[in-house]
């Protein structure tokens, strides 16, 4: 079990911290266009070959799976930037784009001068599959003829699946029951296969509504309905 | 143990050295460009960004029909909306849907997973969005969170909280504020946050 899939409804937390800002360091700014970037190369994607030099798969699924895979104490002292700093420098020496004794010797070059330059160059079309790749996204969509196990009002209850590295299961849900209230027409794959926790291949979603005060009886405030859109793959018959 | 959560003083300086180290060195190896990261900001600078939101919310404030085809189906709606910039179904909008605030209802978007957030209308996920403690207690106690955010919700209106975990994302068509007759849709647009998009805050008054 970890933590990072069952923070829905923890107790015990101060206040809300209200920033508005999407990026709080200015370098947060240059590790969200690199993530997006690897994103938009990565070679499963139909979009026009470049001259990148990046060869393996890098989707949200893999920035996901190292936050969910983090020491739970390290994942709440680290700012949600500072994840992915380091989740993305992990893959790229995992994989060898770099070492990590040269990301290292530059990172001094960089703490003893931080205004030495960048180096300046590269292929244009580079640029323009990112552009691409952020006007027509990654649609999980696909076109797979799928049969729906439950309609719109069915109860269903949240399956307690063996999830491994990575789910898209919010935790607090699991073993509970809801209704569903929209079935999504067509097929959704994931990005990864998340292995016995069983998501991946083409399924039906759901979105299901949930009772506040089922999830959390006596503990949580009246008139308040949880929606949350399901794969198939989360959700099952009641027991009887 | 005691130093479980500590960190550097120069924990900032040391991540921007990091950071540029890194797009140094993916320059250099031909994986991105001296243009690259700037090219990813300048669409959330340009084409990808809560103005599009607003504009959105705003048509649906002054024309009823277009704002239930929204709640229909929000990508052909907004489709519709041809003098948007191009990417209104691109990346982490692929399949959005649109949830109105109306008498006793209030609607609150949030992720307990991580940080989903539909980017072509609302660009990236403010910090609170990300924060954990708001993600776990937006969950069970909205009422209370929306409070400090400045806004009181009372019981006889029906709170709605969207998780967004699968591949659809949200966001919320707040009321138009009273006193608002007569106003342009671009002055409508103005009124429209963020925040009021996610469901933390209503429209600003003019």
């Amino acid at each position: 079990m970890k933590l990072q899939h069952y923070l829905g409804g923890l107790e015990g937390l101060g206040p809300i911290t209200v920033e508005k800002r999407v990026f709080v360091e200015e370098w947060e700014t240059r590790i969200f266009g690199i993530h997006t970037a690897m994103m938009a190369l990565s070679p499963q994607l139909p979009f026009h070959t470049t001259p990148s030099a990046f060869h393996t798969v890098w989707t949200w699924a893999h920035l996901r799976t190292g936050a969910e895979g983090l020491n739970p104490f390290d994942y709440f002292k680290y700012r949600y930037y500072e994840k992915w700093l380091g989740g993305i420098c992990g893959y790229l020496i995992d994989n060898g784009y770099i070492t990590g004794e040269e990301l290292d010797a530059r990172t001094a070059e960089y703490l003893a001068d931080p205004d030495k330059p960048l180096p300046q160059g590269g292929a244009p079309e580079i640029d323009r599959r990112v552009e691409r790749y952020l006007a027509t996204g990654d649609s999980p969509k696909r076109d797979v003829a799928v049969r729906p196990d439950f309609q719109e009002g069915d109860t269903v209850t949240v399956r307690n699946v063996p999830t491994v590295d990575h789910t898209r299961l919010p935790g607090f849900l699991r073993n509970h029951s809801g209704v569903v209230e929209t079935v999504y027409p067509g097929a959704y794959g994931y990005l990864t296969d998340t292995g016995t926790d069983g998501i991946g291949a083409p399924m039906p979603v759901y979105c299901v509504r949930f009772e506040a005060e089922e999830l959390w009886p006596g503990n949580t405030e009246p008139n308040v309905t949880l929606y949350a859109d399901l794969y198939a793959a989360y959700v099952g018959k009641p027991a009887a | 143990m005691t130093d479980r959560f500590h960190h550097p003083d120069d924990r900032e300086t040391r991540s921007a050295a990091r950071v540029r180290a890194l797009e140094a060195l993916l320059i250099e190896k031909g994986i991105i460009t001296s243009r690259t990261v700037d090219t990813v900001l300048d669409v959330f600078e340009t084409k990808m960004g809560p103005f599009n939101g607003a504009r959105i919310v705003a048509h649906a404030w002054v024309d009823p029909a277009f704002k239930t085809r929204l709640i229909e189906d929000a990508p052909a709606a907004i489709a519709e909306m041809t003098d948007l910039p191009e990417g209104m179904a691109g990346a982490e909008g692929e399949h959005m849907r649109a949830v109105a605030n109306g008498e006793g209802v209030h609607n609150l978007v949030i992720c307990t997973l991580c940080s989903c957030y539909p980017w072509p209308v609302l660009g990236l996920p403010p910090y609170w969005y990300k924060d954990p403690t708001f993600r776990s207690r937006a969950a069970r106690e909205p009422r209370a969170v929306l409070k400090e955010f400045g806004l009181t919700v009372p019981d006889s209106t029906e709170v709605k909280v969207w998780d967004s975990s699968a591949q659809i994302r949200w966001f919320v068509v707040p009321e138009r504020p009273a006193g608002t007759e007569g106003m342009s849709e671009s002055e409508l647009a103005a009124l429209v946050t963020p925040e009021s998009m996610m469901g933390v805050a209503v429209a600003a008054s003019p």
